[in-house]
């Protein structure tokens, strides 16, 4: 799941907007012809719906692996690796080592997932699997999160290949097939497969990025180095039911309603650690003396200011960074139309802070639910906390150039907390420390729509971000 | 469906229990015996086809007993929905018509020859083998409601033996879809009117009916005489969604809970009808405690509404003083972890007789106040209507109960559920739920549910019944 970098609208309602260039209109300095192939993988791969249980990730690391291999990349390095996601989906995995002449280095890992989120064709305005270029950007479910990662790293290889250049580590890339459901892929990537993954480090394309407010000046471009701890909660009332003639003073539907009613209120303890720290900084230094900004200033301050932890909480762009945050996502209940529910249940989503102990977070559901309401975690994914990343200056340089190249030196590049669980959270687990590093860009929020419907990618960041890949390759394997 | 007594009329005093009443010949025992067999073993579920060759047996015993030809129709239909199954089903019509020039026109008798779903598996004996035991037939729909089929059939039979002449035409219809569809009951109150002669009300074997309580005392015999419309509407809530891990302000899920919220502590403003006027005068006269109070208080100041509150509240009586609506089936979200971009509930209001469904859609939209909670109609049933309290059809119905079962108690009811009544009574032409038989309560209310049965006796009872009902009302 895609980590977002949100940013700011705050800023831009005070004082004289300057007249910044739409990023948009920029031209890309991607060639045309690396365009054309960039643009032709891009359609295939959001023309094929990953989704799961569909059975078609076998497709898209077909269409990865094809583009090694015509690169050069034989055979024996190029790994199909079936498995089991959720119960049933029989799902696939694609890891592929380019290997150095002359390594001089330990191997790195080029992250990234195939699957994609359902996207329903009666919900959306066109067929979330027909690929369309219309205003500048290109449309489609997975467009954001994250085939647009998955191409832009395999294109940037592959163009590198093609211009001779021998990287100095070897570069390994893992893509999986489940990280949107059950995370197993990464699981396994990390444990069994470890003699085909072994790295120093890994660089994720499900994350990182930079971003423009609606007047087109430069937010930021966050590299993410820690993440929430991904937990789903199922919370359920029972009722012996009847027949809905007859409605009992006690309704499973109601008693759940009340739950969700308590839980659309309810606010964590506010947290901070080193990574959301200098990203408060940043933000801080970014809305000025807002009131926002003054309340970034006084938490960063007074972390027991709980009051001033809630006004950022509840600025749109930085939601989920203050502490660990629950929302109900999906709902069920009920039998038939004319018979009184005998459960129903809520699904919770929770991403909790790093260091807290999903239990924890269990337990004060169950409080809050009270003892009617059956609170259980999500037993297809159990969430792992998982330590933050250390800085590293080679990966944040090689970041601020390529922002420099293509965002120019307004764009500052910083650490972020990620509030979603990607799969470089079993590799951070594992040892192996993962920073979010792809170059993708959009303007927020109107772009931010991951999971959501009509997702989309500026025409531009997608070919941008071919040679933005380019260039950290370039650095950390050159 | 069957609605049968509520259990809270079980609070009648004990009289004299039993039935003491006139009785079958045996050779007329033999031969309810032998139908009533012949139907419960033949599975009139929806989808299994059975119901045209359980019409033609049913036309083949009229014909046996004498009735024309000419006035006996099996008529084949097709039933279906999307929810309720399909079927090639059918409906007989059979009209006794009147020895000379009808003195009024005709009364229609009404049934229905389906019945529910029954799985050998969850049943303790096979469903569709009648069985006796224990003073009990067993099988599926022996209270609901091939009792009253073979009820109103035998009646007509032995009646014609005796040489009974009716002075106004008996109509019989019945459906084979009830449980379902109910598209049977809507040609009959509309393109089959014809055929039926046009009546002017109808007697259905699908309500009515009465009991004892364990102890053998009377519990009372109810006379179903209206419905509440059934009518269901769906919240919805749309939402742009997004990525779980950025919470938005608004969201499809909290905004439909708090609509629901807001429906759970709503009561729509309580209503009396003649029908159920009638019912709480009766029900008070034994109901001593606190909640034959709040009858009596609400009966002597209809405006009394803490009153009606309370009767509502109560267990026996919830759903009978206004309309009600409750959420019944909940959907929301698409993926665990996107903020979800639909919610929906789905509400089922059972509507005060009179009171048009768009009526209460608006009374919902008040209620949840919200313009992003959108409220639509699932169905496009209109009003039903309840019938007049007809001093002749009650008359029949208390002398036939009593007769059998002297000292009986007998009501009027509204039923809260839906029957093959509504069409007609919408239609203008009043229905009048008034069979026969008789259990024991609550052990024996089990239609729809598992080991239906019907006590032996009260087979039997149920065709003396209906021949006392047509004497009564179309040989005078």
């Amino acid at each position: 799941m895609k980590a977002v970098l949100a940013f700011v609208l705050a800023a831009a309602v005070s004082a004289s907007a300057l007249a910044a260039t739409d990023p948009r209109t920029v031209p890309t300095q991607l060639s045309p012809e690396w365009q054309a192939k960039t643009r032709a993988v891009f359609k295939q791969a959001i023309e094929i719906p990953t989704v799961h249980n569909r059975g078609e990730m076998p497709k898209m690391a077909k269409l990865l692996a094809d583009q090694f291999r015509t690169a050069g990349i034989p055979d024996s390095d190029i790994h199909f690796m079936p498995y089991e996601a959720l119960p049933g989906d029989n799902t696939e995995a694609l890891i592929v080592r380019w290997r150095s002449p002359h390594a001089t280095k330990k191997p790195m890992l080029i992250l990234g997932h195939m699957d994609v989120v359902e996207a329903k064709r009666e919900d959306w305005k066109y067929d979330p699997f027909v690929f369309r270029e219309e205003g500048g950007y290109f449309y489609g479910r997975g467009t954001s999160d994250m085939k647009n990662g998955d191409v832009a790293t395999t294109m940037a290889a592959v163009k590198l290949m093609s211009e001779g250049f021998k990287p100095d580590r070897d570069i390994i890339f893992f893509y999986s097939g489940d990280e949107e459901t059950r995370g197993v892929g990464a699981t396994l990537g990390a444990s069994k497969w470890r003699n085909l993954t072994d790295a120093e480090f890994g660089l994720n394309a499900d994350g990182g990025g930079a971003s423009y407010d609606r007047n087109f000046r430069p937010l930021g471009f966050g590299i993410s180095m820690a993440e929430k701890t991904f937990q789903t909660y199922f919370l359920t009332t029972h009722n012996p039911g009847g027949h809905s003639s007859r409605p009992r003073p006690d309704n499973a539907i109601y008693d759940l309603a009340d739950v969700l009613e308590k839980l659309r209120a309810y606010r964590f303890q506010p947290m901070q650690n080193e990574i959301t720290r200098g990203y408060f900084e940043e933000r801080a230094r970014q809305e000025g003396n807002s009131p926002l900004g003054q309340a970034m200033r006084r938490w960063l301050a007074n972390p027991n200011d709980g009051a001033a932890a809630d006004i950022v909480e509840a600025s749109p762009v930085d939601v989920g960074l203050t502490r660990t945050r629950c929302v109900a996502t999906m709902l069920k209940g009920g039998h038939a139309d004319n018979a009184l529910p005998q459960s129903a249940t809520a699904t919770v989503n929770c991403r909790i802070f790093p260091g807290v102990d999903p239990k924890t977070v269990q337990a004060q559901l169950q409080k809050l639910a009270g003892p009617k309401v059956e609170v259980t975690p999500d037993p297809e994914f159990i969430g792992v906390p998982t330590p933050a990343s250390p800085p590293r200056a080679d990966i944040i340089n090689a970041v601020k150039a390529a922002s420099l190249r293509f965002h120019g030196p307004d764009m500052h590049v910083f650490p972020v907390m990620s509030t979603g669980a990607s799969d470089g959270s079993f590799f951070r687990a594992q040892g192996i420390p993962v920073y979010d590093v792809d170059g993708s860009w959009g303007i927020s929020p109107d772009d931010e729509r991951a999971h959501g419907l009509d997702e989309r990618i500026p025409v531009r960041a997608m070919y941008d971000d071919v040679l933005h890949w380019e260039m950290i390759i370039k650095a950390l394997a050159g | 469906m069957r609605h049968l007594l509520c259990a809270a009329a079980l609070v009648v005093l004990a009289s004299t229990a039993g039935a003491a009443g006139p009785q079958l010949t045996l050779a007329q025992r033999t031969a309810t015996h032998a139908m009533f067999e012949h139907l419960v073993n033949t599975p009139t579920v929806i989808g299994r086809h059975n119901v045209p060759q359980m019409a033609q047996y049913l036309a083949d015993q009229f014909k046996a007993a004498g009735f024309p030809a000419a006035d006996i129709h099996v008529i084949p239909y097709h039933t279906g929905s999307a929810t309720q199954g399909q079927d090639d089903t059918a409906a007989l019509i059979v009209r006794w018509r009147a020895a000379g020039t009808p003195a009024a026109k005709p009364i229609l008798l009404m049934g229905h020859m389906d019945v529910v779903e029954a799985k050998a598996e969850d049943w303790s004996v096979d469903p569709f083998k009648m069985i006796e035991k224990d003073g009990y037939y067993y099988g599926r729909g022996t209270i609901d409601m091939k009792d009253g089929i073979t009820g109103i059939t035998q009646a007509m039979i032995n009646l014609k033996a005796a040489g009974f002449r009716p002075k106004r035409d008996i109509v019989v219809l019945f459906t084979g879809d009830e449980e379902t569809n109910g598209i049977g009951a809507k040609n009959g109150a509309g393109e089959w009117l014809n055929l039926l002669g046009h009546p002017e009300y109808g007697l259905n074997a699908d309500g009515g009916g009465g009991g004892f309580d364990v102890s053998g005392a009377p519990a009372g015999f109810s006379m179903q005489t209206a419905e509440k419309t059934y009518a269901d509407y769906t919240f919805t809530v749309h939402n742009r969604g997004g990525h779980s891990s950025k919470p938005r302000k608004d969201n499809a899920i909290y905004s439909l809970a708090h609509a629901l919220d807001k429906l759970e502590a709503y009561r729509f403003q309580p209503m009396m009808n003649e029908t159920t006027r009638a019912y709480f005068e009766g029900r008070q006269k034994t109901e001593k405690g606190p909640l034959g109070d709040a009858m009596r208080r609400w009966l002597a100041n209809p405006k009394d509404g803490e009153a009606a509150d309370f009767i509502e509240a109560s267990d026996s009586e919830v759903g009978l003083t206004r309309t009600r609506c409750v959420a019944t089936r909940l959907f929301g979200g698409h993926a665990n972890n996107a903020l979800p971009q639909l919610a929906w509930a789905r509400i089922n209001c059972r509507i005060f007789p009179g009171i048009d469904p768009n009526a209460v859609k608006t009374e919902l939209e008040r209620i949840v106040n919200d313009p992003t909670v959108v409220i639509t109609r699932e169905d496009d049933n209109v009003a039903s209507l309840a019938s007049p309290l007809r001093p002749d059809v009650t008359g029949a119905y208390t002398r036939a109960v009593q007769t059998l079962h002297p000292g009986m108690p007998v009501f009027p009811e509204m039923s809260t559920g839906a029957s093959d009544a509504r069409p007609f009574r919408v239609a203008g032409i009043p229905v009048y739920g008034v069979n026969g038989a008789w259990v024991q309560v609550p052990t024996d209310f089990r239609a729809h549910g598992r080991d239906e049965r019907i006590p032996i006796q009260s087979l039997y009872d149920n065709v003396v019944h209906w021949q006392l009902m047509l004497t009564d009302l179309a040989g005078k």
